[in-house]
């Protein structure tokens, strides 16, 4: 708690676990998250640009609070990856249908810091697939021009495959 | 078993007692274990087990286990909290000491999070019929006691649930109840019906969702500004303020509340002899130093008393003590609220409310519902709960 920011960043834990490592299928974890991705999405949340009746209110607060600090302490956490099980076979499916992800997220998923791709690998399943979903129907962040190619591509997957490549991201070390 | 009398573990270092090991209390502990693991900490509890009231009232409809909703407190000892299943008799705070009974404890700061106690009186044949009335307000054996009621009622039963005037425990708490006892008679006792008896206006909390939840549950007769002032459970009749009187074959009396006893009895209430004021930057007691009140026990911050509130308070308050006993300034922390109602077994609808500090006192910044009721919000439900029960005890 003597780590600054960590007081600012108590509620958090009632949604995404001490100190970030969400234990939750649903809830991602903000362990290790790059302070300029976290910023972002901070404010989409705040702004209703990413819809989220639970994190439209709590970005605001963070705001309050001074996003840059809550920021630097979710990014001094060391992400430990989720716990959630996932099916081995879902994962080799899963590692096939991942190529096409390759050529923004990295060949491992590990992200691009400096485009603002996120690190996915760790993150509980249900967390992703649920991402997909929303990209896919363009409900998260609608209408952002810099996320078309990524939604497009989304609606070319069934959404049988998004817990197949959720459950390898998830997977992947 | 052999009360110790006088001193029942000499102080050596800091110490900080806390009454409560539900939400708040079990928060409390661990946190300031967390920001201070030089400081003893002792926590009172008379339970052994920490039985979750949300989600119990998916218990009532047979959608959860209550051993689902159980925990222990090794978690909070492994935080090396002294963690003793005895209950506060009384508070000394002008000599700083907590009574166990013959014994006492002493403290340099206090935290009591007792939650709520029930005004017995307030309902004319309740206090001596408590065995055959229930509550299931506080989750653990009356929860399973209401479940299997509800689950020998005759298909073409009525049951009755009354809901006490605000100020209670968890707003929609009584509103979810509904929605899993509809849930249950639809698909069970399809002739059975559910007469709710609500003392307020309206329904207080997400009531546009709620409705819109109902419209799946002909069999809810909802009746608002019906307060129950009487129970007789050998004519198995309530009676309300205007003389109305209902027949039940069970009955779930949820009576009006006020702070824990032990509050109470501590002067820690204020005029009203029902909740306690306190600092919303500290929540130290507005009327004994060192003393500080968290949880449903609470009133005057702009919160409602929901499991997710005390927690927060609990983490606030374990920070401000710790500071306080350092003799620095606390930081000046708002709480956070959620509350998830599942409206059936698979979906839920959720209200969020964010808070600032302004002025020293806690303001809220927004609240916002889901736009309806899904299957998602209720993934993410599970997904709070996981976590929240993690954060007080794990
Ligand atoms: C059916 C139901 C559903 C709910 N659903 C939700 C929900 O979905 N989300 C949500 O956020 N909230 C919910 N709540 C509300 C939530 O349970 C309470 O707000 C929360 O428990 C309050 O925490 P507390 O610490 O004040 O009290 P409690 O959690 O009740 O803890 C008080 C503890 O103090 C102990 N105690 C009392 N007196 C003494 C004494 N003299 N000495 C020692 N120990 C003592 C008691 O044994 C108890 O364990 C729900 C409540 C109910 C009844
Ligand atoms: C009541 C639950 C809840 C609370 C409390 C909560 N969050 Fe969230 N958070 C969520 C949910 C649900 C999502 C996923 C929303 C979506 O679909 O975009 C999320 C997503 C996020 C994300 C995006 C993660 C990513 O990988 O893109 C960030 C950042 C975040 N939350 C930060 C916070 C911070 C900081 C706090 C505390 C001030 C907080 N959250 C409190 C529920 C919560
Ligand atoms: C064209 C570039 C691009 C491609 C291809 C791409 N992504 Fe992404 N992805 C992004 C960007 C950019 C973001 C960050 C979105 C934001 O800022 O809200 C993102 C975010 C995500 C997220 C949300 C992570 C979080 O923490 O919230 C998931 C999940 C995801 N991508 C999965 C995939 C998968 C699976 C594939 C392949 C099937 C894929 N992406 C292909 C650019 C891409």
């Amino acid at each position: 708690l003597d780590a600054p920011g960590a007081t600012k960043a108590l509620n958090c834990a009632a949604c995404h676990g001490p100190s970030g490592q969400s234990p939750s299928d649903a809830m991602p974890i903000l362990a290790g998250l790059w302070p300029e991705y976290f910023k972002k999405a901070i404010q989409d949340y705040a702004a209703g640009r990413r819809p989220s009746p639970e994190m439209e209110p709590y970005a605001k607060q963070v705001l309050e609070l001074g996003v840059d600090d809550v920021a630097a302490y979710f990014a001094s956490q060391q992400r430990a990856s989720t716990k959630v099980k996932v099916d081995a076979a879902a994962v080799e499916r899963g590692r096939a249908a991942a190529q096409q992800c390759a050529v923004c997220h990295g060949s491992e998923g590990k992200g691009d810091r400096a485009k603002l791709i996120p690190d996915i690998t760790g993150q509980p399943p249900g967390y992703l697939r649920t991402q997909m979903l929303l990209f896919k129907e363009d409900r998260r962040s609608p209408g952002d021009e810099r996320l078309k190619a990524l939604k497009a591509l989304m609606k070319t997957i069934p959404d049988e495959t998004f817990a197949d490549l959720a459950a390898y991201f998830s997977s992947v070390r | 078993a052999g009360a110790a009398r006088g001193d029942m573990a000499p102080k050596t270092g800091r110490r900080v007692v806390v009454i409560g090991g539900g939400w708040g209390g079990a928060t409390a502990a661990k946190y300031v274990r967390l920001a201070d693991p030089s400081i003893e900490v002792i926590l009172l509890e008379p339970n052994r087990t920490f039985v979750s009231c949300p989600f119990s009232n998916l218990v009532l409809s047979g959608v959860r286990t209550i051993d689902s909703l159980t925990f222990d407190y090794r978690g909070l000892r492994r935080h090396g909290v002294s963690v003793r299943h005895e209950a506060a008799t009384a508070i000394e705070p002008e000599t700083r000491r907590v009574r166990v009974g013959e014994g006492y404890l002493q403290y340099d700061r206090l935290i009591v999070s007792p939650g709520v106690e029930f005004q017995w009186e307030q309902v004319e044949g309740l206090a001596e019929n408590q065995d055959k009335v229930l509550h299931a307000w506080k989750a653990g054996p009356q929860t399973v006691q209401l479940a299997a009621q509800l689950g020998s009622m005759p298909d073409g039963g009525v049951f009755v649930l009354t809901i006490p005037p605000a100020a209670y425990r968890c707003p929609p708490g009584p509103y979810e109840r509904t929605c899993q006892v509809a849930w249950y008679l639809k698909n069970n006792k399809p002739k059975s019906k559910l007469i709710v008896l609500d003392a307020n206006q309206n329904i207080i909390s997400k009531a546009g969702l709620f409705r819109a939840a109902w419209r799946d549950y002909p069999n809810i007769d909802y009746r608002a500004s019906n307060k129950v002032v009487k129970v007789d459970p050998s004519g198995r009749e309530v009676a309300t303020d205007f003389g109305d009187k209902v027949k039940y074959d069970v009955v779930n009396l949820i009576p009006p509340q006020r702070a824990g006893t032990i509050a109470v009895q501590a002067d820690l209430v204020g005029a009203d002899k029902r909740w306690c004021e306190v600092n919303h930057l500290t929540y130290e007691s507005v009327k004994h130093r060192d003393i500080h009140v968290i949880g449903d026990s609470t009133i005057g911050l702009p919160v409602p008393k929901s499991g997710n509130i005390a927690n927060a308070m609990g983490k606030i308050c374990a920070v401000a003590v710790v500071h306080l006993l350092d003799g620095k300034q606390p930081p000046a922390l708002p709480p956070g609220n959620t509350c998830y109602s599942w409206v059936n077994d698979r979906e839920a609808i959720a209200v969020v409310n964010a808070y600032k500090i302004d002025g020293g006192k806690v303001v809220q910044i927004e609240q916002k519902l889901t736009p309806g009721q899904s299957v998602a919000v209720a993934q993410n439900a599970v997904g709070w709960a996981t976590s929240i029960w993690n954060d007080i005890l794990g």
